[in-house]
C-alpha cells in the first residue's frame, strides 16, 4: 500500500519534472538524468561491453531523449522510454564499430522465466560469462533476465521477431550454463 | 569488464538480482548539460524543445526583467519575513522545507525556503490577482495567435500545478514538490507580466 503510494508520486513528480523540461528547464532535466542515468548506463554497459561506448552511449541517450521529450507520453513510464533510446542508440553506435552477426532460426519452444542458478555464482563471474555471450544472445538476455523486459517487449526494443528473440535466449542459456558450469533454469 | 560492477565478490542465485543500475565512472552530466546548451543555442525558437511563435520570442527579454524583479521581490521578503518578530519560514502561511527529498535528489536549500515566503507574500498575492483579474481583457488586445499560444502556457502551468499540489497532498514535505510548485507560481506571473506588458500600446509579443 505505502510502496503503491510511494510509486504514485514518483510517478507524479516525474511528470511534473518532465513538463518543466519540456518547457527548456534544464535543471528539471538534470533531475531526471540522476534519476535514470544509472540504470541507463547499466544497459549501456551491458549491451556494448566498452566502458567509454557506454559512457557516449548514455550522453546520446539523454540528448535524444531532450530532443524527443514533448513526443513522451507522460502516462507511460519514462524508465522505459529511456531504456528503448538506450537500445536504439548502443545498437546503432554497435553497428559502426563490429560486424552484424546473422540471427540463430526462430523458435516457438517455451523459455522458462525464472533465469535461477542451481549453485550461487559471484556477480563478477556472470557478468563476465554475459559479456562474452554473442551479442545477439546478450541483448536478448539482458533486457528479458536483468531488467525484467517480456519476450515481446525485448524483441520490439532489438527490432527482431519474437520468435528470434526466443531462440537468442535459448542460446544465452545453453551458453551460460557451459561457462559458469551450473544449471540455469 | 568487472571493473565497473559492484559488489562483484557476492554470490546471487537467480539473473533477476544482478544490478540494474550502474554509476558511471565519472559525471556524464557536464557534457549532456553542454549539448543541450548548444541545441537550444542553434534553435533559438525552442525552449528545450517545444517552438515558441516568433512573436513571442521578443517577449524573453522581458521575462528575464520579471524574473529579476522575482528575484529581488523574494530577497526582500525573505529578510522582512526573517526580521520581524514571530515570521519567520517557519510561521502559519509559509511552506514547510524540513522533509526529505526522493531517492537521488538533492535535499531542500535555502532557495525553498526564500521561494516559499516568496509566494506566501501579500504583495505577491495581490499583484498576481490584479494580473489575473485584467487578464481576459489584455488577452482580446492581442493577435490571436499569441492569445492561442498564451492561454495554452497558462494551461500548461494550470496543470502542473494541479499535478504539483496532487502530489503535495500525498507527500506534503516533499522538498522538491515544494520547489517545483514555486517555480511553477513564477512561470505563471511571468507570463501574466508578459501579457500585460504585450497589450500596452505599442508594445507587441
Amino acid at each position: 500500500m505505502a510502496h503503491a503510494q510511494a510509486q504514485d508520486t514518483r510517478v507524479e513528480w516525474e511528470a511534473a519534472l518532465v513538463q518543466r523540461a519540456c518547457a527548456g528547464d534544464t535543471r528539471a532535466f538534470e533531475r531526471l538524468y540522476r534519476e535514470h542515468s544509472g540504470c541507463v548506463y547499466g544497459l549501456c554497459l551491458r549491451m556494448t561491453r566498452d566502458v567509454q561506448l557506454a559512457e557516449d552511449c548514455t550522453q546520446d541517450t539523454f540528448i535524444n531523449a531532450w530532443r524527443a521529450l514533448p513526443r513522451f507520453e507522460t502516462r507511460s513510464s519514462l524508465g522505459t522510454w529511456l531504456h528503448r533510446i538506450a537500445v536504439n542508440v548502443s545498437l546503432a553506435k554497435r553497428r559502426r564499430t563490429s560486424p552484424v552477426e546473422p540471427l540463430p532460426e526462430p523458435t516457438e519452444e517455451g523459455i522458462a522465466e525464472a533465469w535461477t542458478l542451481e549453485t550461487p555464482v559471484e556477480v563478477r563471474d556472470i557478468e563476465e560469462a554475459i559479456g562474452e555471450l554473442p551479442e545477439g544472445a546478450r541483448d536478448a538476455l539482458v533486457l528479458h533476465a536483468l531488467y525484467g523486459y517480456s519476450h515481446g517487449e525485448a524483441a520490439q526494443m532489438l527490432g527482431i521477431a519474437e520468435g528470434t528473440c526466443k531462440a537468442q535466449l535459448h542460446r544465452a542459456r545453453k551458453l551460460l550454463r557451459e561457462r559458469l558450469g551450473t544449471e540455469v533454469n | 569488464m568487472s571493473g565497473p560492477y559492484e559488489g562483484t565478490e557476492r554470490k546471487v542465485s537467480s539473473l533477476g538480482e544482478l544490478p540494474r543500475s550502474i554509476e558511471p565512472g565519472r559525471d556524464l552530466w557536464p557534457n549532456i548539460e553542454a549539448h543541450l546548451k548548444g541545441i537550444q543555442a542553434a534553435a533559438p525558437t525552442t525552449t528545450g524543445a517545444n517552438a515558441i511563435p516568433p512573436r513571442l520570442r521578443r517577449a524573453r527579454l522581458s521575462w528575464l526583467a520579471a524574473a529579476a524583479m522575482v528575484a529581488s521581490v523574494a530577497v526582500g521578503v525573505w529578510i522582512g519575513r526573517n526580521l520581524l518578530p514571530g515570521v519567520g519560514p517557519g510561521a502559519p502561511g509559509t511552506v514547510a522545507t524540513t522533509a526529505t527529498a526522493p531517492p537521488g535528489f538533492a535535499a531542500a536549500t535555502d532557495a525553498t525556503v526564500l521561494d516559499a515566503a516568496y509566494v506566501n507574500d501579500p504583495r505577491y498575492q495581490r499583484q498576481r490577482a490584479a494580473l489575473l483579474r485584467s487578464l481576459p481583457a489584455r488577452l482580446a488586445a492581442l493577435p490571436p495567435p499569441a492569445r492561442a499560444k498564451v492561454l495554452a502556457s497558462l494551461a500548461a502551468i494550470r496543470k502542473a500545478k494541479q499535478d504539483l499540489e496532487s502530489a503535495l497532498g500525498k507527500d506534503p514535505s516533499n522538498a522538491l514538490l515544494q520547489e517545483l510548485l514555486v517555480d511553477t507560481y513564477q512561470d505563471e506571473m511571468r507570463v501574466l507580466t508578459d501579457v500585460r506588458e504585450a497589450s500596452e500600446p505599442g508594445r507587441g509579443i
